[in-house]
């Protein structure tokens, strides 16, 4: 049997503007059915990334392929099975939501089989998709460009920071409907700021910094990568540097420490506590967030 | 539906609101011109003044013709204010074509669907194109109507030749238009490229027949392949149509190679 190909395939994909790298040597492959996250600050090079990866700028070097087409070939027709939210989405102003969501599932050229069920999700209404677009809040617009990204059930979608201007209760049912969507044979590419909603929905995390790829991996991996911070109350008065030895100890307060611990040696750090006065001692994964800081810093 | 076919479709949707009163405003002026036209037996006396005219500005009028019920009704097809409708409509449909789509941001909805760069240029063109048939219709129209109104001893048949000639000067302003549009990366610097193209042509043709030095820059004009007046006298010339056409080919051989490879 014939191996699936990777829904994203880059080998040493590179683009440079002028005298500036943008992006350098990305090599990734994101299989069929994964939710795969993509993180870095401004600038690092994300929306380069996914412009290049739907064919829309040039690559300086190296090559992408999408559900196993050549992005830079000269055949379109991969394209049908791809959607896209651009980070900066720009409408129609005077186009009706229904007309704008009309024309993007005619030129994709399959049917919007899945935009009741978006529209339903995203509490927009028939009087809403009635107006046009230049009567939309900011939040309204971001829900027309998920509709109109995810409304023909692609096989892989790109969406570029995708909860922008959703509100609390509309991004929770989006990170439902994310969820979902592997099930349906969808793969998703989420590029995002919000490291807590990376964590909550994502497989697997890709950073990016300053155009390199600095990290990869799934988000757990990339917790248990990161040392533990690990707080340590004490119930008589204890000399702090007793600890010192598993890692830089920050005084809380009296008798309260806080102290960075690598994962192998929390181990160790609980047997050397039991011999202590210790009143109370709490052990805390990383966040997201930390390893972000900790990458970026 | 094809590709091609929907992007017609959103081309039209987006451009009718301007074009329908424009439509109406140039049957108009050319049904109006009608009505100024002197008839025949007006028009001896003018022959006098022929031979007080400085024959520059006789040149610039369109020659003999001019004076008679034929060239007045010609000069309406070489006057400015239609030439300005036709240049807003190409100018218009030209830049929103590529760099209007790209400096709005939209660009990044219709590219990344299966649709070739070749399409999106070809959409554009055709509703420029479909555009300027129709405004060139109107103003045919214009001319059709006033004669059948006012029996002045015309017919409108010979300003069909100048019709198709004036929609083959703006499909070339479009065409040219359009290469500037997928130069370009907004819709703001395209339109001044091909207003200031459109005019400076324009001004050139002026100067090149009014001033006998400047002449031998005529050709360099779209505007010198253009002539109304001697259009309703002996039809369409083939040098000139095969001019223009051959602005529109190379126009949009460019555009297309060039789209083909730029960033969006």
């Amino acid at each position: 049997m014939a191996a699936v190909p990777a829904a994203i395939d880059t080998h040493d994909l590179s683009k440079r503007y002028g005298r500036l790298d943008a992006l350098i040597d990305l090599s990734i492959q994101i299989d069929e059915g994964e939710i795969f996250g993509f993180l870095g600050p401004n600038g690092a090079g994300k929306t380069t990334t996914i412009r290049l990866l739907l064919g829309l700028l040039t690559p300086s070097r190296g090559r992408a392929l999408v559900l196993g087409h050549e992005v830079a070939g000269p055949d379109a027709s991969w394209r049908r099975e791809v959607g896209y939210l651009p980070g900066e989405l720009a409408l129609w102003p005077t186009f009706s939501g229904q007309e704008t969501v009309e024309l993007l599932a005619r030129l994709t050229g399959r049917p919007a089989l899945w935009r009741a069920e978006l529209v339903d999700c995203l509490k927009l209404s028939a009087a809403d998709l009635k107006r046009p677009v230049a009567a939309y809040s900011d939040g309204m617009k971001q829900k027309l460009g998920i509709v109109q990204a995810l409304q023909c059930a692609p096989r892989l979608v790109l969406l570029d920071e995708p909860t922008k201007g959703l509100d609390p209760l509309i991004q929770d049912a989006f990170y439902d409907l994310v969820r979902k969507l592997p099930g349906r044979g969808t793969t998703i590419f989420f590029s995002s700021h919000v490291l807590p909603e990376v964590e909550r929905v994502c497989d697997r995390v890709g950073m990016l910094r300053r155009g390199r790829l600095v990290n990869l991996g799934s988000v757990r991996e990339l917790r248990q990568s990161l040392p533990r911070r690990v707080t340590m109350v004490f119930a008589d008065d204890v000399d702090p540097s007793i600890v010192n030895a598993f890692g830089d100890v920050r005084i809380l307060g009296p008798r309260r420490v806080e102290l960075h611990v690598a994962a192998g040696q929390v181990r160790a750090l609980v047997a050397r506590a039991a011999s202590l006065p210790l009143e109370d001692l709490l052990i805390e994964a990383p966040s997201l967030e930390d390893a972000f800081r900790e990458l970026y810093r | 539906m094809t590709a091609l076919g929907v992007l017609l479709r959103y081309g039209w949707r987006r451009h009718r609101i301007p074009l329908l009163p424009m439509i109406g405003v140039i049957l108009a002026f050319e049904f109006v011109m009608t009505r100024m036209a002197p008839a025949p037996e007006d028009v001896n006396w003018m022959t006098a003044l022929l031979s007080a005219v400085p024959s520059n500005l006789l040149q610039i009028a369109g020659g003999d013709i001019a004076f008679s019920t034929r060239g007045v009704l010609a000069i309406g097809y070489g006057h400015p204010f239609p030439l300005i409708l036709l240049s807003l409509w190409a100018v218009r449909v030209a830049s929103g074509t590529i760099a209007g789509e790209i400096g709005r941001g939209t660009m990044d909805l219709l590219a990344v669907r299966p649709v070739s760069r070749w399409h999106l240029l070809a959409g554009g063109y055709l509703v420029l194109v479909a555009g300027v048939v129709a405004l060139v219709a109107a103003a045919w129209t214009g001319t059709a109507l006033g004669l059948a109104t006012r029996p002045i001893g015309e017919s409108a048949r010979p300003f069909a030749a100048v019709a198709l000639m004036l929609a083959l000067l703006f499909a070339a302003w479009g065409a040219i238009g359009t290469m500037v549009s997928v130069l370009r990366r907004d819709a703001g610097s395209a339109i001044a490229w091909t207003s200031g193209l459109i005019a400076t042509s324009f001004v050139l043709d002026y100067l090149a027949r009014m001033w006998t030095p400047m002449a031998p820059l005529r050709p360099f004009s779209l505007f010198a392949y253009y002539r109304p007046q001697a259009l309703v006298i002996s039809g369409i010339s083939p040098p000139d149509a095969i001019a223009l056409a051959a602005v529109v080919v190379v126009s949009l051989v460019v555009a297309a190679a060039v789209l083909r490879r730029r960033d969006l």
